[in-house]
């Protein structure tokens, strides 16, 4: 057979990192927040996969996914309509499992008949709090000649204060690696100290057989975070390697990360780093170009297709079908899908979720360290 | 099952008057409105109408146009039973033909239609600017009893000798019908849009292809034939906003059109009655710190460092620093350089205007004018000058004029 298509399927955990941000999952989930003016954070991993070849994905979802079914539909929109394979969304199945799966191992013991019978020869696991645009081929090749039991994407940075502050008060968990060579040769869990780590992306690519036996394993033993405790424990028997990924990547840790990295794609380069790959694909609303009526005045901002502008802009990101009435003001914004802003009103370091309106008149501000966020649907 | 109605496009048109823009695509697939494609209209009337079988007919260059069409799923009309299918020539064991004319498309796909077993049958043209309910008009169809159903439209007195006019009684049974007549006695234009009983149709269809001397035209042979049999023909009133592109300068102006919609009456901005299309995917427009944008429609994937002035924008375009784009239409993925002024013209697709180059004039005095075209994939050299009338189809050089 011609091969066209990756060596790998793809599994995402779409609530991974939910509860950093509370606001912006109160009525969704980390992989369908709405991001950089038309897509949902789970578009960037979706479609870095499919077009890397891997066209076997699973999204195995934990709860509040009602905005996630309705974004991915069949997978069409990513190409990933397959008879074998394709996109593969999975609910808990609540009568096997009593209680809500909590990390990786119980929830790839949940697909484990699943896994069993697929035919790819290797597996990605991966987050949705992450934009980044990704040709997956070079980690599975890197992962393949390397002959690796399990290869780990890290990417070198400082480790973000709100993840620090958030893994002392929720227990959420984040890693780094101590490096020698290639080899991950430790795992720090939750570390606190300042300056750049190698800091893991939590995506990695291990051997599909591997995989299941060492979900086995850990699932009998008690186990429920695959890294916490199954590879940190035997990080000296097993041959662990790291991949360091120097590209751009929008990290989501808090409600603040989640409004810069929005603003951060005003930069030309950024954006460019952003898109300039493969394209992301999303689902299409059909919406007319955007207007700008006579007396708009705009500077320096992302607009999706959509939106009618009569009102001053600067410095936001506007997603579809945003109204922007006469006379209204709008700086440092980012406004989700049809958000109104109504004349004369004015917002300033404000991000609203979709169908918020702020009424005429009114002003809402917030500042570049705290920004107002109103949830969906509100009437300002 | 049987279908109510089914609807052939005609969309084989080359659109020969629009010149730069149809040299390597069909009428239907010219861009239009930001992020549309000429048949996205009524492709999108069908859908909201309630049709789910499209037969496109298709003859000059399909390429582009086949692969917009697609199996028809932007639509909505990739259907198990019906949906849209796109209708070339092809060999039949008699021989094979071109669609001679819009009458003989519709005979050489006989078989198709009878697939779905239709009481009723609407020919769309595929090059008309046009939201319409045909469900409206099968309604009207229906309650005159008609056996023929022609959509016309008021056009004023002075011009009513430019098109195919129909004479029509109180109750709109049509008497007459004269093609651009000198001394028009009517002033119903026909928009080319018609609902006939499919039994009817066929046989007319049948009988006009027997007929050597016939030009397979429903214009000029299968109405003055109904007429002359006295068949049930009743002139449908559509009083909605409606433009044929045929030409550059109606092209231009319907563009211009959609920034207005409070007084030209064509809204793209319906959520009642969406039009549909293939989609660029692209990331939203960008907006940089110097660039002035007024009165104007942006599509996704647009890069905006300069002006722009009340003009339309498809997807992906870059207008770099210093340049002018006013009264324009700027087909997608095209870049206007730094410094480039560009008035009063269309640029097609993927077409480069070079640094400082000056591209189109206003007009002196009201009225379109003339309207300067750049076809596709043409790059305009830095400092060349490109006249308010020029139809530019292959690449200027640095410095030239045309």
């Amino acid at each position: 057979m011609i091969n066209s298509k990756a060596e790998a399927l793809g599994i995402i955990f779409p609530n991974s990192y939910d509860s950093l941000v509370p606001d912006l999952v109160s009525e969704r989930l980390m992989a369908s927040i709405p991001f950089a003016s038309r897509y949902r954070m789970c578009d960037f991993m979706l479609s870095s996969m499919a077009q890397s070849g891997i066209d076997n994905i699973s999204v195995i979802v934990r709860k509040n996914y009602h905005s996630l079914l309705d974004h991915l539909g069949t997978g069409r929109e990513w190409d990933l309509v397959r008879k074998n394979g394709g996109l593969n969304i999975v609910p808990p199945f609540a009568q096997k499992q009593v209680k809500m799966f909590e990390g990786r191992v119980e929830a790839l013991e949940s697909i484990r008949g699943f896994l069993k019978k697929q035919q790819e020869k290797y597996v990605i696991l991966s987050d949705a709090n992450i934009a980044m645009n990704f040709d997956f081929t070079e980690l599975l090749d890197a992962h393949i000649k390397s002959g690796a039991d399990v290869t780990m994407m890290y990417r070198k940075q400082e480790i973000p204060e709100s993840l620090k502050k958030l893994g002392r008060d929720k227990m959420e968990l984040y890693y780094s690696f101590g490096m020698n060579g290639d080899r991950v040769s430790k795992i720090y869990i939750n570390p606190g100290e300042d300056g750049e780590m190698n800091f893991s992306l939590n995506i990695y690519v291990v051997e599909r057989e591997r995989l299941i036996k060492m979900v086995d394993e850990g699932y009998l033993h008690g186990c429920t975070y695959f890294v916490r405790d199954i590879l940190d424990k035997q990080i000296d028997s097993l041959d662990v390697r790291g991949y360091c990924y120097d590209g751009y990547a929008a990290c989501i840790f808090d409600t603040k990360s989640y409004f810069e990295e929005n603003l951060k794609l005003l930069q030309e380069e950024n954006l460019n780093a952003l898109f300039s790959g493969n394209q992301i694909h999303t689902k299409i609303r059909d919406d007319n170009p955007t207007r700008y009526i006579n007396g708009s005045c705009v500077k320096n901002v992302m607009v999706a297709d959509g939106c009618v502008i009569e009102g001053e802009v600067e410095n936001s990101v506007l997603f579809r079908g945003v109204h922007v009435g006469k006379g209204a003001k709008v700086k440092n914004c980012v406004l989700m899908q049809d958000t109104i802003v109504q004349q004369n009103a004015s917002v300033e370091y404000v991000i609203t979720d979709k169908n918020v309106t702020i009424t005429e008149g009114r002003s809402l501000t917030g500042n570049d360290s705290y920004q107002v966020y109103v949830a969906k649907g509100q009437l300002v | 099952m049987a279908k109510e109605l089914v609807a052939m496009l005609l969309a084989g048109g080359q659109g020969s008057r629009l010149y730069a823009l149809t040299q390597k695509l069909a009428k239907p697939a010219v861009p239009f409105g930001g992020k549309y494609r000429i048949i996205d209209f009524p492709l999108s009337n069908c859908v909201n109408s309630g049709i789910d079988t499209v037969g496109i007919l298709t003859q000059y260059q399909p390429l582009v146009l086949n692969e917009y069409i697609g199996n028809g799923q932007p639509w909505d009309l990739d259907r198990l039973y019906g949906g849209v299918h796109v209708l070339p020539p092809y060999q039949k064991a008699s021989g094979s033909d071109w669609y001679k004319g819009t009458a003989n498309a519709i005979y050489q796909n006989i078989a198709f239609i009878e697939r779905y077993d239709p009481q009723y049958v609407i020919i769309l043209s595929g090059d008309q600017i046009c939201k319409q309910d045909y469900s409206d008009f099968l309604e009207f169809h229906k309650s005159k009893g008609a056996e023929f159903s022609v959509a016309v439209m008021e056009v004023p007195w002075e011009e009513a000798s430019r098109f195919g006019l129909m004479v029509a009684d109180e109750n709109d049974k049509i008497t007459e019908f004269q093609e651009k007549p000198k001394e028009p006695k009517s002033n119903l234009a026909s928009m080319g849009i018609y609902i006939f009983n499919w039994d009817i149709l066929k046989k007319y269809l049948v009988e006009d292809e027997a007929d050597p001397n016939s030009e397979n035209d429903f214009g000029n042979n299968i109405i003055p034939n109904l007429l002359r049999d006295n068949r049930d023909m009743y002139a449908y009133h559509f009083n909605g906003y409606w433009k044929d592109v045929g030409t550059i300068p109606s092209l231009w102006e319907a563009n211009m059109e959609v920034l207005d919609p409070e007084h030209s009456g064509i809204n793209l901005f319906d959520e009642n009655w969406k039009i549909y299309s293939r989609n660029s995917g692209m990331t939203g427009h960008r907006v940089a710190e110097n660039a002035i944008v007024e009165d104007s429609m942006i599509t996704d994937g647009c890069n905006i460092k300069g002006t722009v002035k009340h003009s339309i924008l498809f997807a992906g375009v870059t207008v770099e620093e210093g340049a002018v784009v006013e009264d324009a239409v700027i087909m997608g993925h095209s870049t206007i350089k730094a410094g480039a002024v560009v008035t009063h013209c269309i640029v097609a697709e993927h077409a480069v205007i070079g640094e400082h180059a000056v591209v189109g004039a206003k007009p002196e005095g009201d009225g379109v004018g003339e309207v300067a075209t750049i076809a596709s994939n043409v790059t305009i050299g830095a400092n060349a000058k490109i006249g308010p009338d020029a139809m530019v189809y292959e690449d200027v050089k640095e410095g030239g004029e045309q």
